[in-house]
């Protein structure tokens, strides 16, 4: 019995989830537009999270090269390490860990702010004072994440690289136009057009399960922590469903 | 407003900044896979292109010139191999260059080889077919391999007992020991050296007496040299030869008049003969001779009485004292 109800919650969660993102939809293409509030949203969301981003690129960047080199020693393509290297960041690492840290800073935020208005119902006070409080927090929210995200990730690809040619270079020694070539030799317009693509996929799926979980917050303080907390898992887990749906599609179009 | 302005700023060089480097890594694929830039199309034919991909590298010298475009079966037996090379290399690649697939070091990618050749031919054309070398075959290379892996233990095994027989010859040992061999072999060539400039001063000696001899001077010079001497000797010969015919005409002469006399002393009847063979005149002649003894002795008888005699023994005296006087001096 109980896990019918929870099997039921999980697909009225789920049909709710659509809906809300249908309204994103039809909203996103009825005017008015609030482009300041997008813009605002964007240099929070976007430019606030580049640090972060950044520190956590670089480091995986150097520490990936690390990790591989023994193994690379040990196959005797050890020359190949940038190569490999670079094809690893830009497929998936430089994605796929760019939108987990970006669910966690921005998911969390989205879901708390939200649920805060919610809670002290600034949301209710925003219509009955003629703003469209989809609009101007929804909208504006889930636009600027889903183009902030690939920006954040090309970003964090280039300074993984460059975490990458300082890792190379504390045991071998390469110069940056010979770590350049070797990068870029071994990459191709399928590895990184998919890549780039899919993060648009996630960003928007982190804006609109942040603006759903906080838009639909439970009463009380509870509630706030609840939906900043599951904003941030189901973001996540989000990201890993997309990023097997993006391999799926781009093997089944033949550009693996 | 004013913060608004600057964090507008702010997220426009961030954007930017990634779009920038989107950009700069679309172009850097780009431009390895040759979608920039004018390039030229070639052909080749193969029967067999070794898994060979359409983006496999070309090479030209060793260097990527450019990528396969795509691979296309002729028939059952060619296969044709299409590829984009950068413009720039058309001054290069002449039309009888040779396409050869290769792989990229021992396990790597698959790589398409243009060798040029050392003949001159006209520069490539859009759409040319460049003749083909059959790939390496890795199973016949391997197959060789163990061919020569086995020649290499037989060599191996045949150097090993060498060397254990060297190691065991206190002979060679020996001889590689002693520290006088060196010394010994070094005064021989020394030695050898002397003798060898020796012969060397020889030889120029000899060169020169030949020269002298050639130049025609010097009695062996002249011999051999001189004409005007040949003619001489020529003629000379000749007058000893006519010379000996007259004296053998000459000496036949002679043994006619000996046989003559001969005959005529034997047979004749001359005065000769008959002193030779008429024993009376023999006799006669006896008597006489006895008869000229007797009266040389009456003679001598005569003659000494002359000595005695008062006339003549003056002169006599005389000629005894001249012959005395002479023996005395």
């Amino acid at each position: 019995m109980n896990n019918s109800v929870l099997v039921k919650s999980f697909f009225a969660e789920v049909g709710s989830l659509s809906r809300f993102s249908g309204k994103f939809l039809s909203m996103f293409f009825i005017p008015p537009y609030e482009i300041s509030a997008l813009f605002k949203q964007c240099y929070i969301i976007g430019y606030k999270s580049l640090p972060l981003v950044g520190l956590t690129g670089f480091i995986m960047g150097l520490v990936l090269t690390m990790q591989l080199r023994p193994f690379m020693i040990d196959y005797g393509v050890e020359s190949q390490l940038p190569a490999i290297v670079g094809i690893a960041i830009i497929r998936e690492i430089g994605p796929v860990i760019t939108a987990l840290i970006f669910a966690g800073k921005i998911g969390s935020s989205i879901g708390a702010e939200l649920g805060s208005m919610k809670v002290t119902e600034q949301i209710d006070a925003m219509e009955v004072s003629g703003t469209n409080p989809f609009k101007y927090l929804v909208v504006s929210r889930v636009l600027a994440a889903t183009f902030m995200l690939p920006v954040l990730a090309v970003l964090s690809d280039a300074i993984s690289l460059y975490g990458s040619y300082l890792g190379v270079n504390i045991k071998g020694d390469t110069s940056f136009h010979f770590f350049w070539t070797q990068v870029f030799d071994s990459l191709e317009f399928r590895d990184v057009l998919p890549a780039f693509i899919k993060t648009y996929f996630f960003g928007f799926a982190v804006g609109i399960i942040g603006c759903y979980k906080g838009y639909f917050s439970s009463k009380g303080t509870e509630g706030v922590g609840k939906s900043a907390n599951s904003a941030v898992v189901v973001s996540s887990i989000m990201i890993f469903i997309l990023d097997l749906l993006a391999v799926q599609i781009t093997d089944l179009l033949g550009f693996n | 407003m004013t913060k608004d302005f600057l964090n507008n700023i702010k997220l426009g060089v961030f954007i930017l900044a990634s779009l920038s480097f989107l950009i700069l890594l679309f172009y850097m694929i780009g431009k390895n896979r040759n979608f920039f830039g004018s390039n030229i199309k070639l052909k080749s034919r193969f029967e067999n292109v070794q898994g060979l991909k359409s983006g496999n590298n070309v090479r030209y010298a060793g260097i990527d010139i450019g990528t396969v475009e795509k691979i296309e079966v002729v028939n059952d037996t060619v296969l044709e191999v299409e590829m984009i090379i950068e413009n720039k290399m058309k001054k290069f690649i002449r039309n009888n260059s040779i396409v050869s697939i290769g792989t990229d070091g021992l396990v790597g990618n698959k790589v398409v080889n243009i060798t040029s050749t050392k003949q001159n031919a006209p520069l490539i054309k859009e759409n040319d077919i460049l003749s083909s070398r059959r790939p390496v075959d890795t199973d016949e290379m391997l197959r060789t391999f163990s061919k020569t892996n086995n020649d290499i233990s037989l060599i191996a095994k045949n150097l090993k007992k060498t060397t254990s027989d060297i190691n065991k010859s206190s002979g060679l040992w020996k001889l590689l020991n002693d520290n006088a061999i060196p010394e010994s072999i070094h005064s021989s060539l020394s030695n050898l050296h002397t003798a060898s400039e020796q012969i060397n001063k020889i030889i120029k000696n000899t060169n020169s007496i030949v020269d002298h001899i050639k130049s025609g001077n010097g009695p062996i010079g002249t011999v051999l040299y001189d004409t005007a001497f040949t003619q001489s000797i020529k003629n000379t010969l000749r007058d000893i030869n006519k010379l000996s015919n007259s004296a053998i005409t000459l000496s036949n002469e002679a043994k006619a008049t000996v046989d003559n006399i001969n005959d005529q002393l034997m047979n004749g009847k001359g005065t000769i003969n008959k002193l030779l063979k008429d024993s009376i005149t023999a006799e006669n002649i006896n008597i006489s001779i006895q008869n000229i003894k007797k009266g040389s002795d009456g003679f001598n008888l005569n003659m000494e009485a002359l000595k005695h005699s008062l006339l003549f023994r003056r002169y006599f005296k005389k000629i005894e004292k001249e012959n005395k006087c002479k023996s005395e001096n």
